[in-house]
């Protein structure tokens, strides 16, 4: 044991405490702001990394619990007595892990407790609810003894040690279970899955694989703490696990190819995709080079195999888990989904905060049987008593460097987030059909303002327009396959000429080609506000007029003002034979799409009412205004001659 | 009780939307934004429980819940937020769901919807009015009700297949002769009749002519066993291994870890 400043301890902590503050800010932003603006999900992915990594994947890693109990408490083989306590650790700080993920995933998560009452046998999730919540509860009985020991509480400990056995037995029951109903949650589904990993057997795939990882993660652990530590891991046992792990790891890949063989899927093996490519990593990172690698006899016991192996093995499941869970789902939805800036944060913020928690248990618990001695557990004075002066450390003293690292994380996390640095969905590519070029022609109407405006027909780009009619576009404006006659060159003055092409071409949102009309026309498909309140209090005679428009002694709201047309009696047209729908005498005025639909159905409704036509309702003529492209999409589906009535600028 | 369900005819409708706009103001569902997680503003969305899709044929298709008569999400729902009403409607219970979004997972038509924007995110699909029509203020949905083209039709869904039948039976140019809803997923309360291929509007190929929940019964049924068999494997495996190491002398079958004592243990 070394009294030096152990820097990979000190690095390690702090880039953990970052992560931390990172995170921290993440999993606000999502609680504060929603899973949409925060994650990437979408109505077709409505899971992504927090339940494919954190708890599908976390459930599996935290096996190394129940595996390494049972080779000790069930198999007796007390050599292996040295790795239990820190399996054991591993396997709470895991299921806590999953628990937290889970939590920040839950739409509600207030509502977790409703588990508990309302029952549901037929779902596999609430039998992976109930597991986790029964196994943590033995994973805690099985821990606290070492808690105990730690506060000398004697009488607690020795009663606790007395269940080992019950536990254990418990412990490894319930993990059989929900190692495996994770697996039986995708059952439901096939056609989201890949064939190539859809199976009816996922759930002795994910149980015999979560015995073989397990193995391997107990060994990356103790490697790796090992590391950080500076000490020596149990090589005498490593080997043993690494063999036990290649039989498990050997036994599911048999399993899987035999599965995949007696359904008659392994053509999938041989298709012309990615899928295949990832079928073959995943195998060869997680079973085929570790096996090789624990069991060659060049390399059998040899350290760096058994370390790397073992952390192969470790990656090719968590990429299983994932693709089980999400990634071959891709195949199926035809949807991507890369997680967005806070899912990572908060997904790494778990990992890093149960880190930082397997450090202080190891550093001031009894979990190994020799305990490191941590760097900073002597510290120095930080003042010289006699001279007063300040001694400093050669970096910052601990706290105060965690305390740092996780300030500088959050703020890193906040303004990133703010910036919408990789963060929330990515804009899906949406395919802009090209404008279409039309000629109009321009006949004015009878006793009204403005013009009907007559299709002509549909031109190329480069044609004349003919004898008569007029050139106009034709866009596809919500990028909704609805076509509307678009006044480019109007829209090109109001915006300020030649300069204003990146107001609507390019640029708002990478991917897309063209800005819609709903990203200037808010009003699209939101409700309005038409009221100019300062206007009216301008025009009535400033703050003395209050009382003019609104009760007096009310709270003076929309809700107890005058209503418009008291005043504005005059300008309602006494012609139309528009209906207002909802109250429209306080200034609110429905979106486009409501009104058109509100406003057009019911008067067509009534004329057909009125005038029967018999056969085709009349109704029929929505489709002349809502233009579409052609099954082919390349002409414009658009009767010659169809009318579109358009109130044209006097 | 009578299982109620809808016929849509998609040779009668025109597209109108009608009944988009009824089922918002029924619902009171707010109003649609091109959010980004779904794509277009017009899909079927949290706020928009129906919508009119493009079928083959430039087809109107109405997409709405289809009200499966074994639903997969309501038996993937941990617990029983979504549930069967006996009137036939899919129904939701806001108050106990978790927002986990395994019903989403398990939709094998992907169209529950979810409250993306919210922080008390709710899923959203069409509920069939049930609570209006079992409230008696309604006697059938405000879709079908708003439909001009009686193109979406509400009934008992017997009822309604036999005129699904009868429809195709008395023109049989017109229509391809088969009931969308009569068997796939093991029925489905929302049935559909067109002179189209709907595989491509709503009803994929894939499509199992069985009920979903079935696929998932045979491992849950085995939850209870195995966890029987497995404790009692293990606690006979230690007993049999103890005992036999405990005659052969060898290692001491309850063994006490390095910390049997902790008063007495020398800590750093």
């Amino acid at each position: 044991m070394n009294t030096e400043i152990n820097v990979r301890l000190i690095v390690t902590k702090a880039v953990l405490w970052f992560l931390l503050g990172a995170g921290a800010v993440s999993a606000a932003y999502r609680f504060f702001r929603g899973l949409g603006p925060a994650t990437a999900l979408t109505d077709l992915t409505p899971w992504g990394l927090w339940i494919g990594f954190d708890v599908v994947s976390g459930v599996a890693l935290a096996a190394g619990g129940f595996v390494i109990a049972a080779v000790v408490h069930v198999f007796h083989l007390h050599r292996f007595h040295a790795i239990v306590r820190p399996a054991i650790l591993t396997a709470f700080l895991g299921y806590v892990a999953v628990v937290v993920g889970l939590l920040v995933d839950l739409g509600r998560p207030w509502n977790i407790w409703r588990m508990i009452v309302y029952w549901q046998p037929t779902s596999p999730l609430f039998e992976v609810g109930w597991c986790v919540m029964l196994y943590l509860t033995v994973l805690t009985l099985e821990f606290a003894p070492v808690v105990f020991e730690g506060l000398r509480w004697n009488k607690a400990y020795a009663f606790l040690r007395r269940f080992t056995l019950p536990l254990v037995v418990t412990g490894i029951a319930l993990s059989t279970l929900h190692q495996s109903s994770l697996g039986s949650l995708f059952l439901i589904n096939p056609e989201r899955l890949h064939p190539l990993w859809h199976s009816p057997l996922l759930p002795v795939i994910f149980f015999v694989s979560a015995v073989g990882l397990g193995l391997a993660m107990v060994t990356v652990e103790g490697v790796v703490t090992a590391w950080l530590y500076r000490r020596e891991p149990e090589w005498h046992l490593l080997p043993s696990l690494t063999r036990a792990a290649s039989i498990v790891l050997a036994l599911y890949l048999a399993i899987r190819l035999v599965d995949l063989a007696a359904r008659g899927k392994l053509r999938y093996l041989v298709e012309g995709s990615w899928w295949p490519v990832l079928f073959l990593v995943e195998v060869l990172v997680g079973v085929v080079v570790p096996v090789t690698l624990f069991n060659l006899p060049s390399l059998r016991g040899s350290r760096r195999a058994i370390g790397t192996g073992a952390s192969l093995v470790v990656v090719g499941f968590i990429l299983h888990r994932a693709t089980v869970a999400g990634i071959s789902h891709i195949a199926r939805t035809g949807q991507g989904y890369i997680p967005s800036l806070a899912e990572i944060f908060t997904s790494l913020c778990i990992v890093s905060l149960m880190a930082l928690l397997f450090l202080f248990f190891v550093e001031h618990l009894h979990v190994w049987e020799q305990p490191p001695t941590p760097a900073g557990h002597f510290r120095p004075a930080a003042v010289d008593p006699v001279s007063r002066a300040f001694i400093r450390g050669p970096w910052l003293g601990g706290a105060q460097r965690a305390v740092l690292a996780w300030i500088v994380g959050g703020v890193v996390a906040a303004a990133l987030l703010e910036l919408g640095v990789a963060n929330g969905p990515h804009p899906r590519p949406q395919p802009v059909a090209p404008p279409r070029s039309v000629d109009v022609v321009r006949l004015p109407r009878a006793g009204a303002t403005g013009h009907r405006i007559t299709l002509a027909a549909l031109q190329g780009p480069d044609s004349v327009p003919a004898q008569g009619s007029e050139r106009a576009i034709l866009i596809d404006g919500n990028h909704a396959g609805r076509w509307v006659l678009f006044p480019h060159e109007a829209h090109q003055q109001r915006l300020g000429g030649n300069a204003s092409c990146g107001a609507c071409h390019h640029l708002n949102v990478p991917l897309e080609r063209g800005t819609s009309c709903a990203r200037c026309h808010r009003d699209m498909y939101r409700a309005t506000d038409t009221f100019a309140h300062d206007g009216h209090v301008t025009a009535l005679g400033g703050n003395a007029s209050c009382a003019r428009c609104h009760s007096p002694g009310a709270i003076k709201d929309r809700a107890n003002a005058t209503p418009c047309r008291t005043c504005h009696e005059r300008d309602r047209s006494r012609v139309t034979r528009v209906q207002a729908s909802g109250n429209l005498a306080d200034g609110v005025a429905a979106g486009y799409v409501a009104a058109m639909h509100g406003l057009c159905v019911t008067c067509h409704a009534r004329q057909e009412a009125e005038h029967p036509t018999g056969g085709e309702p009349y109704l029929q003529r929505c489709p002349a205004c809502h233009r579409e492209l052609s099954d082919d999409g390349r002409e414009l589906r658009l009767r010659e001659g169809a009318i579109l009535e358009a109130r044209a600028r006097p | 009780m009578t299982s109620y369900a809808i016929l849509t005819d998609v040779t009668r409708c025109i597209g109108c939307e009608a009944c988009v706009a009824a089922c918002k103001a029924a619902n009171h569902t707010g109003t649609d934004a091109p959010w980004p997680w779904q794509g277009d503003a017009s899909d079927l969305s949290s706020t928009r429980w129906t919508t009119i899709v493009r079928g083959p044929r430039s087809r109107y298709v109405r997409v709405h819940c289809r009200h499966c008569l074994e639903p997969a999400c309501a038996s993937a729902c941990p617990v029983g937020a979504l549930h069967t009403t006996p009137e036939g409607a899919v129904a939701y219970d806001p108050s106990i769901c978790l927002g986990c979004r395994y019903c989403m997972m398990a939709c094998p038509f992907r169209l529950t919807r979810y409250e993306w924007a919210s922080t008390k995110p709710r899923v959203r699909k069409c509920i069939l009015c049930y609570d209006r029509i079992k409230a008696g203020e309604i006697t059938e949905p405000a879709c079908t009700a708003a439909c001009p083209a009686k193109a979406t039709i509400f009934g008992e869904r017997g009822a309604l297949l036999a005129e699904a039948k009868r429809r195709i039976a008395e023109h049989p140019g017109r229509y391809l002769n088969h009931v969308w809803g009569e068997h796939e997923v093991g029925g489905t309360s929302v049935l559909y009749i067109a002179d189209v291929d709907l595989s491509s509007a709503g009803w994929p190929h894939y499509l199992r002519h069985a009920s979903y929940p079935a696929l998932t019964r045979p491992a849950m049924h085995l939850v209870p066993p195995t966890f029987v068999v497995v404790a009692a494997a293990m606690s006979g495996i230690s007993w049999v291994i103890g005992r036999r190491q405990k005659l052969a002398g060898g290692e001491n079958p309850n063994p006490e870890p390095p910390a049997e004592q902790p008063d007495s243990e020398e800590r750093p």
